[in-house]
C-alpha cells in the first residue's frame, strides 16, 4: 500500500495491527512536537500551542492502543515497525510555514485526521484476518469523529485576514 | 516481514533538533536518511557522514553517526580520505547545490571516477538558503533573486546529466513528497559498491518559488520505472536527465548492472600483495645505504 | 686537500648531472661526505643541466662557494648558470676543446683563472666508445686522474650502472674514463692537488635528498595516508609515497588539485590515522582554508612546504626563505600553528619526527618548511640510529571518557581526548564553527575565549623546548648569527672560519620557527651587542617575527636577499668582521676627517 513498506497487509495478524495503530499514532505524535518546537524556534506561539495540544491527544491515542496490545499480546516482539509507515497520520513536513495561523495549523491537523481515515479505509479493505478488519473499521470511524471535533474547532475561529496571511517579516523570495 | 534488525530509525536520530524553517524539504529527506540506515544496518559509530556548508549541511549533526560539518565545497575531498584511509567505516556525504556543484563542482567528476565506495546526497533546491536567497548553479536562467535583480543570464548546471556523463555508476533523484520512494532510493545508494549519487529536490520554502515546492512535486513527478525507464542503461538515462529543471522523474535513473571494483577494494587488494615487501618502519633509511 | 667544489655544466644529452650522481655515489661509498645540487634550464627536456659536487673528508653543511673545479662541455650553457656556478681565479677550468675556445680567450667576464685545460673530450668519447655520449665519462676520469678521488668506486659505480647494457658497454666505458684519466696524468696541474682519503668506513653512510628523507621520517613515524598535488619541488615527497606506502598498509592519494590533496589528508586524520600533505608556495596558499578548518576542529596534520622563490609562481626551482609568513600567519582568525624547520638533509629526518609528535600531541597542523635546495640535493648522511626517537600517539579516549564523550573537553593541558570513526561511545561532530565542549555550535563570546585560550595555550609548552634550538658558541659572545633551513648550513660554515679568526660570535639555528620561544631569544641576546639574521629572503621574515616578541640589541640587524642570490659563508664572514670592528671602535666606521 502507498505509504507504507514491507507491509503484507493479507498476512497482519491483530498483534501486528494494533502494532501498526500504535506507530501511526506515535509517528504522529513525535510529528506534532517536531512541529511544536519548530513553531517556537519561530516565533509562532499560536501555533507551537496548538501543535503541543495535538501532540499530547495523539500520545493518549497511542497509550491507549499500547494498553490494549500488552493486555493482549504481552511483551512480544514487533514485527511492524516504524521504518515501514510514511506520514500516515503525521501531518507532512510540508504543510506548516514558520508564519502560519492558528486555522491553518488546525487545518494542517484537520489533513492529517481525513489522511488516517482514508489510510484505514483503504487498509480494511486488503486485510484477511476479520479481527484485524473489525479494528481498522474502529480506527477509521475514530478519525471521522476525530475530524469532526477539529473541524468544530476551525469553525469557531474568525476567518484569517489577508494581513494575518501575509508576512512582510519574513524575507520573501522574488 | 523479516526478523528484527539491530538499529531502528531513531537509533540514528540525535538529540539535537534542527532549526530548518518550519517546511523545509530537509526535514523529509533526513527522515528518509534514519530509514535508509535503519535498512542497512550499521551502527552509527562505524558511520562518518561529511558535510559542507549550507541549510542541508546541518543533516550529519541530526544524525548520532560521527559528522564533520567541515568547508564550504570540501566534503568531497574530506570523506574521500576518511574512506581510504578507513574502509571498513560507511561513509555519506550531504550538501546542496551550490556546496556541490559551484565551489564544490570541480570535485565531483574526480570523485566519482576515484569510484570509493561513498554516498553523495545533494539537496537540490536551485537556491541558496543559509545565506539568504542567492542564486544557485542550478537555478533556472531568468530567475530573479537577491543576486540577479533583473533576472539570471545563465544557463543551470544539470547536475544529474553531469554525474552521468562522468561516469557515476548509481545515480537517482528523490523528493520528499515521495518519502518512500527517498528512503528507498538513499538505501539503495548506500547499498551501491562505488560512488553513488543522489539528488533530492528538496525545495527551500523561504526563498524558493512557490511552483517548486513539495506540493507541486506531489503533482508533477513522475517515477521512472512508470516511464518503463531501464535502469541499466547510461544513454537512456542521460536521455531523461536532460529535461532536468522541465521534469521531476524520481527513481534510480542509472545503476550499473556490472559495477567496477571500488578503488577501496583495489587499495586493499595492494596492500596485500605489497605488505610482504614493508622494510620494517624502523630500518626504513637502509633503501639509501650507498652500498 | 680535503674539500672540493666541482661545478660541470652542459647540454641536457651530456650527461652531466649523471656524471655527478656517479661521482657522488662512488664518494658516498667511500665514506666521503659529500653533497650535490642540480639547476636545469626551464624546457622539460634537453635544455642546458649542471650540477655542483662538494666533496669532503668532514662534515659540510652547503654547498660552498666559488668552484674549485669548472667543467664546461660546452660555454654557452655553463654561463647560462651564471652565480651558481662561480669561477675564481684558483678555479681549474676545463673544457671541450671543440668550442673553439682558446685557452686565454674564455668568455667569463672579469676574472682570468689560472690553470685552464682545452680537453678534447667529445673526440676521446668518440675514440672509446663510437659516440660521444661518454663525454661525462671522459670527464670523470681527467677528475680522478687530477685530484686521486674514488677511482675504484667510480668504476665499481660503472660495472653496476651498465651492467644491464651488456659487457661492451662497460669495457667503453671503462676505456673512456682511462682515456680521461691519461690526459690528466699527461697534463698535471701545476700545483698537485691529491684528495685526503676520507676517515669513516666504506659502504655505510646514506645518500638521499631531502625530500626522500622527510617521506621516509614520515613514514617512519607512523604516517600512514598522503594526499596532494604535483608541485615543483616537493612532487617526490608524494613520488615516494606512491611507491611505498601501500606496503605499510598506508594509502596515498595524487588529488584533483592542491585543497583536495589537503582535503583528503585531514580526512584520513580524522578517521584516526597519522597524514600528510607536501607542497610549495602556491598550493601552501590554497591550503590555507581547509588549515584552518584544522586548527578549530583540533586534528592532527602535517604539511610540508618545500619554499621555492615566490611570490605566486615565483622562481620554482630556486630555494627561497620567504613563506615563513604564510607558515605561521596564513588564514583567517586568530590560528596558532607551530612551524619548524629542517637545516639539512641530515636533520630533516628528525625535525619530521617531531613534526608527527607535536601535530599528534597537541593535535594540531604543523608546518615543515623545507627549501628546494635542501629538499632536491642529495646529500651524504651517517648512520642514524632510528632507535633513539619516540613517536608520540594522540591522546585517544578511556573508557571513562567514553561514558559521556565531549569532545573539546577542558583539560590541565588543553589537550582534549580525540575519539575517531569506528570507537564507540566516541561519536562527535567535528566542525569548522566554533563550538562548547561538546562540540555543539555556539556564537557565545565567553566559550570563544575559553576555546581561544585552549587553542593558544596547549601550545606554551612548545616555547620552553629548547632542544628544538641549536646553539653553538660560548654563550656570552657579543657576535650572533641566527638562520634557519638551508642558510643555517651557510651560517654555520661561516661560524667555524669567523671562531678560527678569532671572532668571538655564537650561532642559533632554530627548527622551531613558531610560536616564538621567547626566552630563548632573551637568553640568546641578552650578551649579544651585534649581529645578523641571515635569511634568503627580501624580508627577513624570522626578524621581523622575533620583533614581534622579542625586543632585539640595536645592533641585531637582517643580511637577507631573495632566493636565486644564493649567500655564501664568506660573505657573512666578511660582515661578522666589520661588525667585530665596529665593536671594538665604533668610531673608526665613521669617515675620518683628518
Amino acid at each position: 500500500m502507498e505509504k507504507t513498506r514491507s507491509i503484507d497487509f493479507s498476512k497482519l495478524t491483530l498483534c501486528d495491527a494494533l502494532d501498526l495503530a500504535t506507530i501511526v499514532e506515535e509517528e504522529a505524535k513525535e510529528r506534532y512536537g517536531e512541529f511544536a518546537h519548530q513553531m517556537e524556534i519561530h516565533h509562532n506561539p499560536d501555533a507551537a500551542g496548538f501543535f503541543k495540544f495535538m501532540l499530547k491527544i495523539e500520545a493518549l491515542h497511542e497509550g491507549r492502543l499500547a494498553d490494549r496490545r500488552r493486555q493482549l499480546f504481552g511483551d512480544a516482539p514487533r514485527k511492524v515497525r516504524r521504518e515501514m509507515i510514511f506520514d500516515i497520520e503525521a501531518p507532512e513536513y510540508d504543510e506548516v510555514r514558520a508564519n502560519m495561523t492558528h486555522r491553518q495549523a488546525l487545518e494542517t491537523a484537520l489533513n492529517a485526521e481525513k489522511k488516517a481515515f482514508a489510510f484505514f479505509d483503504e487498509a480494511a479493505k486488503h486485510v484477511k484476518d476479520s479481527e484485524v478488519q473489525a479494528l481498522f473499521v474502529e480506527l477509521r470511524e475514530e478519525e471521522i469523529e476525530h475530524a469532526g471535533l477539529v473541524e468544530k474547532e476551525i469553525s469557531k475561529l474568525p476567518p484569517d485576514s489577508p494581513t494575518d496571511v501575509d508576512d512582510e517579516e519574513e524575507p520573501v523570495a522574488h | 516481514m523479516t526478523s528484527l534488525p539491530t538499529f531502528q530509525a531513531k537509533d540514528f536520530k540525535s538529540d539535537l533538533k534542527p532549526i530548518w524553517c518550519p517546511g523545509c524539504g530537509d526535514f523529509g529527506v533526513v527522515q528518509a536518511i534514519y530509514r535508509a540506515l535503519a535498512g542497512i544496518g550499521r551502527a552509527p559509530h562505524d558511520i562518518a557522514f561529511v558535510s559542507g556548508i549550507g541549510c542541508s549541511s546541518r543533516i550529519p549533526g541530526y544524525t548520532t553517526a560521527y559528522g564533520f560539518n567541515s568547508v564550504h565545497g570540501r566534503a568531497l575531498p574530506i570523506a574521500q580520505g576518511i574512506k581510504m584511509a578507513k574502509p571498513d567505516l560507511l561513509v555519506l556525504v550531504a550538501g546542496g547545490d551550490g556546496d556541490g556543484f559551484s565551489i564544490g563542482g570541480g570535485h565531483v567528476a574526480h570523485a566519482i571516477r576515484r569510484n570509493l565506495d561513498i554516498t553523495y546526497i545533494v539537496m537540490d533546491n536551485q537556491i541558496y538558503g543559509l545565506t539568504k536567497g542567492q542564486l544557485s548553479p542550478t537555478s533556472p536562467r531568468g530567475l530573479k533573486t537577491v543576486t540577479s535583480e533583473y533576472g539570471s543570464l545563465e544557463e543551470p548546471v544539470n547536475p544529474l546529466l553531469y554525474v552521468l556523463a562522468y561516469g557515476a555508476n548509481f545515480v537517482a533523484q528523490g523528493t520528499p513528497a515521495d518519502m518512500a520512494g527517498l528512503a528507498d532510493v538513499i538505501e539503495q545508494a548506500i547499498r551501491f559498491p562505488g560512488f553513488s549519487f543522489v539528488n533530492v529536490q528538496s525545495p527551500c520554502v523561504t526563498f524558493g518559488q512557490e511552483e517548486q515546492q513539495v506540493k507541486a512535486h506531489r503533482a508533477n513527478m513522475k517515477s521512472l520505472p512508470s516511464l518503463e525507464h531501464d535502469p541499466t542503461n547510461r544513454l537512456a538515462a542521460m536521455d531523461l536527465a536532460q529535461q532536468y529543471g522541465r521534469s521531476l522523474h524520481t527513481g534510480v535513473f542509472y545503476k550499473n548492472p556490472d559495477p567496477p571494483p571500488t578503488l577501496d577494494a583495489q587499495v586493499r587488494e595492494r596492500q596485500h600483495n605489497l605488505e610482504g615487501k614493508a622494510i620494517p618502519r624502523e630500518r626504513i633509511l637502509d633503501m639509501f645505504v650507498q652500498k | 686537500m680535503d674539500d672540493l667544489v666541482i661545478g660541470m655544466a652542459g647540454s641536457g644529452g651530456d650527461g652531466i648531472v649523471s656524471a655527478g650522481e656517479s661521482l657522488i655515489a662512488a664518494a658516498a661509498y667511500e665514506g666521503y661526505h659529500a653533497l650535490m645540487t642540480k639547476s636545469f634550464g626551464s624546457q622539460v627536456r634537453g635544455g642546458e643541466s649542471s650540477c655542483r659536487v662538494r666533496l669532503s673528508t668532514h662534515r659540510v653543511h652547503n654547498p660552498g662557494g666559488a668552484l674549485d673545479v669548472a667543467v664546461a662541455l660546452n660555454w654557452d650553457d655553463f654561463l647560462k648558470f651564471g652565480a651558481e656556478l662561480p669561477v675564481s681565479g684558483d678555479t681549474v677550468v676545463i673544457y671541450d676543446s671543440k668550442s673553439g675556445v682558446a685557452p686565454n680567450a674564455l668568455p667569463l667576464v672579469g676574472v682570468s683563472p689560472k690553470e685552464v685545460f682545452a680537453v678534447p673530450i667529445g673526440d676521446m668519447a668518440k675514440a672509446a666508445t663510437g659516440s660521444d655520449k661518454a663525454k661525462n665519462t671522459v670527464v670523470l676520469g681527467l677528475i680522478a686522474g687530477w685530484f686521486d678521488i674514488a677511482r675504484e668506486s667510480i668504476l665499481r659505480g660503472f660495472r653496476k650502472k651498465f651492467a644491464k647494457k651488456g659487457e661492451e658497454m662497460v669495457k667503453a666505458n671503462e676505456k673512456a674514463f682511462a682515456l680521461g684519466e691519461e690526459f690528466a696524468r699527461a697534463h698535471p696541474l701545476e700545483r698537485t692537488r691529491k684528495f685526503d682519503r676520507p676517515e669513516s668506513n666504506q659502504g655505510n653512510k646514506l645518500l638521499l635528498d631531502g625530500n626522500d628523507m622527510c617521506a621516509a621520517a614520515s613514514i617512519f613515524s607512523g604516517c600512514e595516508f598522503f594526499g596532494g598535488y604535483p608541485i615543483t619541488p616537493s612532487t617526490e615527497i608524494m613520488q615516494f609515497y606512491t611507491r611505498e606506502v601501500w606496503k605499510y598498509g598506508g594509502a596515498v592519494m595524487q588529488a584533483e588539485d592542491e585543497i583536495a590533496g589537503i582535503g583528503a589528508a585531514l580526512g584520513a586524520s580524522f578517521a584516526g590515522k597519522k597524514a600528510m600533505t607536501a607542497t610549495s608556495g602556491p598550493g601552501l596558499s590554497l591550503k590555507t582554508e581547509i588549515m584552518g578548518l584544522a586548527s578549530i576542529a583540533e586534528l592532527p596534520l602535517v604539511i610540508v612546504d618545500v619554499q621555492r622563490g615566490g611570490p605566486s609562481t615565483g622562481l620554482p626551482t630556486k630555494p627561497e626563505q620567504s613563506d615563513l609568513f604564510a607558515a605561521a600567519f596564513s588564514g583567517h582568525g586568530d590560528v596558532l600553528r607551530p612551524v619548524l624547520a629542517p637545516t639539512s638533509v641530515a636533520d630533516t629526518f628528525e625535525v619530521t619526527v617531531e613534526s608527527f609528535n607535536i601535530a599528534e600531541k597537541y593535535q594540531t597542523p604543523v608546518l615543515l618548511l623545507s627549501d628546494q635546495e635542501i629538499a632536491q640535493r642529495k646529500e651524504t648522511v651517517d648512520p642514524i640510529d632510528t632507535s633513539r626517537f619516540v613517536i608520540e600517539n594522540r591522546k585517544l579516549p578511556t573508557a571513562t571518557d567514553l561514558q559521556d564523550y565531549s569532545r573539546f573537553k577542558m583539560t590541565e593541558d588543553n589537550v582534549s581526548p580525540l575519539s575517531h570513526p569506528g570507537i564507540p561511545g566516541g561519536n562527535y561532530q567535528g566542525a569548522g564553527i566554533e563550538h562548547n565542549t561538546k562540540g555543539n555550535p555556539t556564537a557565545s563570546g565567553k566559550i570563544h575565549q575559553q576555546m581561544n585560550e585552549k587553542r593558544f595555550n596547549k601550545l606554551n609548552p612548545l616555547k620552553a623546548r629548547r632542544e628544538l634550538f641549536k646553539l653553538e658558541g660560548n654563550a656570552d659572545a657579543p657576535l650572533a648569527l641566527v638562520a634557519w633551513g638551508s642558510i643555517a648550513g651557510v651560517c654555520r660554515e661561516a661560524f667555524i672560519r669567523a671562531k678560527a679568526e678569532g671572532l668571538d660570535v655564537k650561532l642559533l639555528v632554530p627548527w622551531l620557527l613558531y610560536p616564538i620561544a621567547e626566552e630563548v631569544y632573551r637568553d640568546f641576546f641578552a650578551s649579544v651587542k651585534a649581529g645578523f639574521f641571515v635569511e634568503l629572503s627580501h624580508q627577513a621574515q624570522l626578524h621581523k617575527i622575533v620583533r614581534m616578541y622579542v625586543d632585539l640589541p640595536k645592533g641585531i640587524t637582517a643580511f637577507c636577499r631573495g632566493g636565486a642570490n644564493p649567500i655564501q659563508s664568506g660573505e657573512v664572514v666578511a660582515e661578522l668582521r666589520k661588525a667585530s670592528l665596529a665593536l671594538q671602535s665604533p668610531a673608526q666606521t665613521v669617515a675620518s676627517e683628518d
